[in-house]
């Protein structure tokens, strides 16, 4: 037995040694999420090597040179990306890949993805998009663009005011407000063809649409019973829901990932956050602490169904993470109107400049912030493709 | 035969792992990225409001004023003119975050209801509600509402007809100053009123 048992380890022994660090043989540990990698990169040069190291940095990693890296992106670029990572230490990479077709930046962005997977284990988010609300002189309108602020598409062109924007499942189309002749609706925007059609245009305000995750039905701020209350309805405008009767202002809904709840902002003296079933009945505060004295407004829940990132404060504002039953928010970073990414790491929020406000990333764990690429106007009210 | 199996089992897996990692001699696996697909269409048109069927609804609770479209649709939507000079001097002021009518705008508003009463011409009135920039967008849009509400509330308790008022809110998207204190933000937290006459 004893023997049996000696030569299963030595054989073992041998086999680990000899195959460095094969997948499927491999035990994934991925890097606490709080912990900023130190990681390298070369090979590359311009578009490919700014892509990678804004990815990257997004998602908590620090580019540093190959001796300081826990890890270790190489690989070239000749004609198709190649591209190969390494962990500190070892003679072999983990895997090498190559890719093909589009534009060189979206092949920067898959192997990002690729990298990420492998080290933090979260889904891809470096080929998503997000819609905004943009405003150049005294008109707002909708635009879209890459998550890092790339590729800007203006959406709208009706010299007008609209509100942030809500994305229905899988980028089909968009949820806005338009104000136009007098009044505002609500509207959506096949983004394939192009076609907009009124969702909701009743007496009063129509205001602040919000797609449910299974696109069946959207979530809403009317005012047609005499107050800006929380209304759901079906994606085709009908089987409308009035969920809140309260005498206050209600605002901000935002879904839970299954559909059935919504978290909304009420007041009582200040204005919190509360939800309720999206097929009616009582409403409930979430429990929260070290929040207290100042408005909490604009919730995201967050897709993995964990989280709820808020704003706290009015006139100076900080990015809020905590859990969705309710317990102890933490205060991250100064911004507000937080939108979490697929991942349900990332945040992409907006912070006020000299009369202009600026989109940015925040990687939730580890507190990094970055601008996405300056687009022209005043940027506002982001809402993440998932 | 257990240690023959368990041999051949390591040996299947080291071969495995020499293919998998064998980078060198193999070309890599390739991820095709596809090109980018149809472009996202910008917005146009719009097509009639479809206004769907009302399953449920429980009045609010308090002294709401109802806000049907009943006979003001026509006025309200194309069928008037709109003058915003007319009660410029009436514009009503908020304290910061509320929307509660303060003693020192009650004037201005019995000044505007004492004009409906006794208007023979069927006029309305657009309130506008707007906010400072001391709130998130979205709460402001509901805010700006809420403000526009609480002054067709008091018109409709001094006897206007609430059918002839109408709601707006542009949250903190009109500012008349746009400065960073106090002084500006006052200004900003405001109820506008607009006069409409019919063509």
């Amino acid at each position: 037995m004893k023997i049996k048992y000696l030569l299963y380890f030595a054989l073992v022994l041998i086999a680990a040694l000899s195959i460095a660090a094969a997948p499927e043989d491999v035990i994934e540990i991925h890097k606490a999420a709080t912990h900023l990698v130190p990681i390298s990169i070369t090979g590359f040069e311009s578009d490919v090597e700014s892509v990678l190291a804004f990815d990257l940095s997004v998602l908590g990693m620090e580019v540093t040179s190959p001796d300081k890296a826990e890890y270790q992106v190489g690989g070239s670029q000749n004609g198709r990306l190649e591209g190969n990572l390494k962990a500190a230490g070892t003679d072999h990479p983990l895997w090498a890949r190559a890719y093909a077709g589009g534009a060189i930046r979206a092949q920067a962005h898959a192997f990002a993805n690729d990298i990420v997977k492998e080290i933090r284990g979260t889904p891809p988010i470096f080929q998503t998009r997000i819609a905004f609300r943009r405003q150049e002189g005294s008109s707002t309108e909708i635009a879209a663009s890459d998550f890092d602020g790339y590729s800007v598409t203006v959406l709208t062109h009706d010299g007008s005011l609209v509100d942030g924007p809500s994305w229905m499942p899988g980028g089909r189309g968009l949820f806005y407000t338009l104000w136009k002749n007098g009044g505002e609706e609500i509207l959506e925007h096949n983004l394939s063809s192009g076609e907009r059609r009124v969702f909701a245009g009743y007496p009063g305000a129509n205001l602040s649409p919000e797609v449910s995750p299974d696109g069946k039905k959207v979530a809403m701020i009317l005012s047609r019973s005499g107050s800006p209350n929380l209304w759901v309805g079906n994606i085709d405008g009908g089987g409308l829901l009035q969920l809140t009767h309260t005498r206050d202002e209600d605002s901000c809904p935002t879904w839970s990932p299954d559909s059935r709840e919504i978290c909304f902002v009420c007041r009582s003296g200040r204005a919190g956050l509360q939800k309720v079933s999206a097929s009616g009945g009582a409403t409930r505060p979430v429990p929260l602490t070290g929040v207290a004295g100042n408005n909490l407004t604009s919730p995201d829940w967050s897709p993995d169904g964990k989280w709820l990132a808020f704003t706290f404060g009015s006139g100076s504002f900080t990015i809020c993470v905590a859990p969705a039953e309710g317990g102890e928010a933490q205060k991250l970073v100064a911004g507000e109107d937080p939108c979490w990414a697929p991942n349900s790491r990332t945040i992409v929020f907006c912070r006020r400049a000299s009369n202009k406000r600026i989109l940015c990333l925040l990687d939730v764990p580890t507190k990094r912030v970055k601008d996405v690429r300056q687009i022209s106007g005043s940027c506002s009210e982001p809402a993440w493709a998932r | 035969m257990k240690n023959a199996n368990l041999i051949g089992k390591l040996l299947f897996t080291m071969t495995l792992a020499a293919t998998l990692t064998g980078c060198k001699h193999r070309p890599p696996m390739t991820t095709n990225i596809p090109e980018s697909g149809t472009r996202p269409q910008a917005g146009s048109g719009g097509t009639t409001p479809d206004n769907g069927g009302v399953t449920s609804t429980t009045p609010a609770s308090g002294t709401d004023i109802p806000l049907s479209n009943g006979n003001y649709t026509t006025l309200f939507n194309g069928g008037g003119v709109e003058d915003a000079t007319k009660f410029a001097a009436d514009t009503i002021y908020f304290d910061f975050d509320s929307s509660t009518i303060k003693a020192s705008e009650e004037s201005k508003l019995q000044e505007l209801a004492n004009y409906f009463k006794d208007n023979k011409k069927f006029e309305g009135l657009i309130i506008q509600g707007n906010c400072d920039a001391r709130g998130t967008e979205k709460y402001n849009l509901s805010l700006g509402e809420r403000r526009a509400l609480a002054a067709r509330e008091y018109l409709a308790n001094l006897g206007v007809d609430p059918q002839r008022l109408k709601t707006m809110t542009f949250g903190a998207s009109k500012p008349v100053d746009t400065g960073t204190d106090e002084s500006a933000y006052k200004k900003n937290r405001r109820d506008d009123f607009v006069l409409v006459t019919p063509k």
